[in-house]
């Protein structure tokens, strides 16, 4: 089989050195100090100049509701048409600059990344709430996204000549599409922001970019680390803001050409409706590119490595509080190993250590905020007069009251039509039910509106091939833990309701930011063909 | 053929992976690492001459040895080398037999062999096929799960000396009969919860209550060496500490250590009160910084630190291994009462080297083979130059190695009594009768367990006693052959221990074909 990249990863730290371990302690010494003196503060940008907002949102570190970890000025939707008119301004400017340079400004945005990693690392840490680990690959994430892109670009950009023929030139080539709106989500909140601007970047866009309300501070960085590796003034639009107001005007604006949105099942569908409509001014019909939700299923065989499985379905489904796309929240035992490996897992889950994010032997962290907390929580008692828990976490009293901690819960013998099996939760909260083949269970795992991720834990080889074969999803793990799809060795994305658009950190994923064209020229002239004559 | 096999073992170590590199931060303020010019100096001919003669002289009595064709350890080795000679068919097999005592029914496991099986066996013999044709039919699926649970059984029993404490009393016994002494490990589940870790702690304090109620009673208990210190009780144990919690890991690192030292402690309080001895594994480099510190915790708390020879051990396939030798001898000299130190090469190279590639971590360990048998052979010095402060046990299958701390010690006017071999059980039988024979304390490392925990170790034996075929085929080894065994080994790295010496993904394997795990203990 042919491979595709040779691209060298980000690597994420190894915790098992201690240098490492006190990298990013010493990073949250540094971050503490900043929030004690209310210094982490973050404000819209247009135009290289940084301006005021109609409304001041404190961010609460989700681990400790006592602190404020940073503020973020709101942009209001007259400030959200001056960006947009910024970066229609700026689009001919950037839509010219060679790739090389565009390309070189990634790498350089790359390069600051790399130095400024532990801080980027600890400010995920109090303002997403998550876990060190988790918190290290968004970064290493944000990183690879720049350099993948990158090279990509220069890959895919250069012109190229479709066939040889005598008498006549064709030649294929890409333009940008013009002014992108980005709106990226909190859950990986530099590594997916800088994923969709500098991919919409590199291509020749300008961007504006508005980033989730509760991680502002940490797309501020973003920015502020784009314009110091060489973005202009007015290719970058920072724009945070309310998904209702600033989010929707910059969706619907007639001179925003393209969409790229990572979130929700329910504003993705919005999305892609309101870009369908076409408006006054309009030039073109938008392009969307969506990520939204999943409700990814694992299966365990019966002849499964209960040690691998137990450790995999944990951490797919408890990592960052299942808050990710690609978290697992549907388990499907098969036949007689259910009860013993539900057994076991619930043992487990029982174990798991709950704390603040910032302690680095955290499991299992808060939920992004309190509105989600109570959301998860009631998602978990409505369940419950309706099915069973199997196990539950434990978190202590003193934890427990500091942030918006959730415990992680696992439901058993949930039937396929109840909404704990169908509807996206995001949050700790796995159910499980049994199926009596291993056919059976595959059935059950892609009927389902989602199709991003998907896992087996099998020493079966038939099994095996028959799920590679028939588990659709954008990504199916075999034998591992279904979360943590690196760029370029996991491209990843899914389809069905789990989004529009092709996989991020892989190959596919740029041409969606740019137009083809191909011009065609009669090069025979009287009777003469340059072709010929030399 | 059979002799063959052990000479293969006994070169086909497999000097590999963990460890920390340099261990720079522990050891801020001591003896930096030897450069790379030290560590290549070759030692003193006239020592070299002696262990080269020596070692002649072990492989002439494995010549000398053979086993009867009548027992089942013979089979099971002929079986063994005749299924392994295609690669392809090896690792469908060792994938079977890893699966196969989750299987609950003769249909699972007809089913398994079948879909493993079906395609390598008629590449491989007519009667393979026709063996594995069988699991088509009922009473075929039966007779053939019957079959392969039993092999697989019988060579789980060649290096797993029982399920439990009781049922290990005879083949213990007779060991000390024969002339060994032993060190017992739990074969484990990896424990996912703290009523696993529990259990797990359960089982070893039970071993340590079985052994003390029967084993003092045997008339085999006599000190087999008096006065040897391997030889104050004829009980030993060997802990994997990692397993004692359920949440072990870096991010966790300072409660790994609390919790699991003071699960450490109640297992030597257990084998203080037995007059017992106990070594802790080592591990992963991921898991080793923890298990260091927990031992010295524990050895240096009051209660403990008057505890004769509590063994650690180091891993000579580490580049830190060095530097964690010096480690233990500072923390000995600190302790005021020495300590065992078994010095091996290390068991978990394949997985550190995938761990590595995957996250494109530094290369914790030697990339070469000949590299963990030099570090060995340094290490082996700086132990025997600390008697006074360690009770070196030698734990490896490698002829050279062992010949060369066995005439170094001489060298340096010391006797059998200041440190044992040890090799593993059912591995090395004729090697450990050959040290054994000339009056070394030789001791064996010995798994108990069922077959489900034991099966991991079971492959990994497996793979061990089947790699690097060339070997295999071989029915006699010619003198120069022998003369390129017992050659002195060089580091064969990068020649810059400050540099990074990542190995590239794509690299080869050092072993060449084989995946040659040795002596993880």
């Amino acid at each position: 089989m042919e491979t595709i990249s040779t691209f060298k990863n980000q690597p994420l730290r190894d915790f098992s050195e201690e240098k490492n371990r006190a990298a990013i302690e010493s990073a949250l010494v540094e971050i503490e100090a900043l929030i004690r003196s209310r210094s982490l503060a973050a404000a819209p940008i247009i135009g290289g100049a940084k301006r005021g907002g109609c409304e001041t949102f404190s961010r609460k570190d989700p681990s400790n509701l006592n602190v404020t970890v940073g503020t973020t000025e709101f942009a209001s939707v007259e400030l959200a048409a001056e960006a947009l008119e910024s970066c229609r301004r700026g689009f001919p400017a950037w839509q010219a600059t060679s790739l090389s340079t565009r390309a070189a400004v990634l790498h350089e945005a790359a390069s600051i990344m790399r130095d400024r990693s532990a801080f980027l690392t600890a400010l995920i840490i109090r303002e997403a709430g998550k876990p060190w680990k988790e918190a290290d690959a968004d970064v290493a994430e944000a990183i690879d996204f720049c350099d993948y892109y990158a090279d990509e670009m220069l890959r895919i950009g250069p012109a190229r000549r479709t066939q040889e023929v005598l008498g006549e030139d064709n030649v294929l080539f890409y333009q940008p599409r013009g002014v992108a709106a980005v709106i990226s989500p909190w859950n990986f909140p530099l590594a997916i922001t800088a994923g969709m601007t500098v991919a919409a970047l590199v291509a020749g866009n300008t961007v504006v970019l508005k980033p989730s309300e509760q991680t502002g501070l940490i797309a501020h960085e973003l920015a502020r680390i784009l314009y110091a590796a060489g973005v202009p003034a007015d290719a970058l639009a920072f724009l945070p803001g309310r998904g209702e107001t600033v989010g929707r005007f910059i969706v619907e604006h007639p001179h925003t050409s393209l969409i790229a949105f990572t979130g929700s099942r329910a504003v993705g569908l919005e999305i892609s409706r309101s870009a369908a409509e076409v408006r006054p001014g309009q030039r073109g019909l938008k392009r969307v590119i969506a990520e939204l939700g999943g409700k990814n299923a694992v299966i365990v065989d019966d002849d499964a490595d209960f040690d691998d499985a137990v450790r995999g379905v944990l951490y797919s489904a408890f990592g960052f509080a299942g808050q990710k796309c690609s978290a697992c929240s549907r388990l499907i035992v098969v036949g007689d190993a259910y009860e013993p490996f539900l057994a076991r897992l619930a043992a487990a889950t029982q174990d798991i250590i709950v704390s603040r994010a910032e302690d680095p032997s955290a499991f299992l962290g808060p939920v992004i905020d309190e509105e989600s907390q109570s959301r998860i929580l009631g998602a978990i008692s409505e369940a419950q007069g309706q099915c069973t828990i199997l196990a539950q976490g434990v978190v202590s009293d003193e934890v427990s009251r500091s942030g918006t901690f959730v415990p992680p819960t696992i439901f058993r013998d949930v039937s396929a039509s109840h909404p704990l099996w169908t509807d996206e939760i995001f949050g700790p909260v796995l159910s499980c039910a049994r199926a009596n083949s291993f056919d059976q269970a595959l059935e059950m795992a892609v009927a389902s509106d989602y199709a991003l991720t998907g896992g087996v834990f099998s020493r079966h080889p038939g099994h095996i091939s028959s799920a590679r074969e028939k588990f659709r999803v954008g990504n199916l793990y075999i034998n591992r833990s279904i979360t943590g799809a690196l760029v370029a060795r996991q491209p990843f994305g899914g389809f069905a309701f789990s989004g529009i658009g092709s996989k991020a950190g892989g190959p596919d994923y740029l041409l969606q930011f740019l137009e083809p064209r191909v011009v065609t020229e009669n090069t025979m002239r009287r009777g003469f063909s340059p072709d010929l004559s030399n | 053929m059979l002799r063959a096999l052990f000479i293969h073992l006994s070169c086909s170590e497999n000097p590999f992976p963990s460890g920390t590199l340099g261990g720079k931060k522990e050891r801020s303020g001591k003896p930096p690492l030897p450069t790379i010019e030290a560590m290549s100096r070759s030692i003193d001919p006239a020592l070299n001459r002696k262990i080269v003669s020596f070692g002649r002289s072990i492989f002439a009595d494995l010549e000398d040895i053979e086993e009867s064709p009548l027992s089942m350890r013979y089979w099971n080795s002929q079986l063994m080398q005749w299924s392994m000679s295609v690669p392809d068919f090896k690792v469908s097999l060792f994938r079977l037999v890893d699966v196969l005592p989750t299987l609950k029914s003769p249909e699972a496991v007809g089913d398994h062999v079948r879909q493993y099986l079906t395609e390598a066996a008629g590449r491989l013999h007519p009667s393979m096929a026709w063996l594995v044709g069988l699991s088509d039919c009922l009473l075929g699926r039966l007779i053939t799960s019957f079959m392969v649970t039993r092999g697989v059984r019988q060579m789980a029993s060649l290096f797993i000396a029982g399920a439990d404490p009781k049922e290990a009393l005879k083949p213990l016994r007779r060991l000390r009969r024969n002339g060994y002494c032993f060190t017992v490990d739990l074969l484990g589940e990896f424990c996912v919860c703290e009523e696993e870790a529990r259990e797990y702690q359960a089982r070893y304090i039970d071993a340590l209550n079985t052994f003390g109620d029967e084993v003092p009673s045997w008339r085999e208990a006599a000190p087999l060496a008096p006065g040897h210190p391997g030889e104050i009780s004829p009980v030993c144990i060997s802990v994997k500490l990692s397993a004692l919690y359920s949440q072990t890991s870096s991010l966790n690192f300072k409660r790994s250590v609390d919790v699991l030292s003071e699960r450490l402690s109640e297992i030597a309080r257990a084998a203080q009160r037995r007059g017992a001895l106990m070594y802790v594994d080592a591990e992963d480099s991921g898991n080793n910084p923890i298990i260091y510190e927990s031992f010295k915790r524990v050895f240096s708390s009051p209660e403990f630190v008057s505890m004769p020879y509590p063994g650690i051990v180091i891993q000579a396939y580490s580049k830190g291994a060095e530097s964690r030798v010096h480690e233990m001898l500072d923390f000995a000299r600190s302790r005021g009462a020495p300590i065992a130190i078994r010095l091996v090469k290390g068991a978990y190279w394949d997985l550190e080297r995938v761990l590595s590639a995957q996250n494109d971590w530094e290369f914790p360990l030697w990339t070469q083979k000949e590299s963990s048998d030099a570090c060995f052979e340094r290490l082996s010095r700086i132990l025997l130059d600390n008697t006074e402060h360690c009770l070196p046990a030698f734990g490896s299958h490698n002829i050279r190695s062992l010949s060369h701390a066995c005439c170094y010690a001489e060298q340096r006017g010391l006797t059998p009594k200041n440190f044992e071999i040890q090799v593993l059980y059912g591995m090395a039988e004729p090697i450990a009768q050959a040290f054994k024979s000339r009056g070394y304390l030789t001791r064996m490392y010995v798994p108990l367990g069922d077959l489900l925990p034991g099966m991991g170790y079971l492959v990994r034996r497996l793979l061990e006693n089947t790699s690097n075929e060339s070997f295999l085929r071989h029915t006699f080894f010619d003198s120069e052959e022998v003369s390129t065994l017992l050659k002195e080994p060089h580091y064969s790295e990068p020649h810059d221990l400050a540099k990074d010496t990542t190995v590239p993904s794509t690299a080869a394997t050092p072993q060449g074909d084989g995946v040659v795990m040795h002596l993880d203990y």
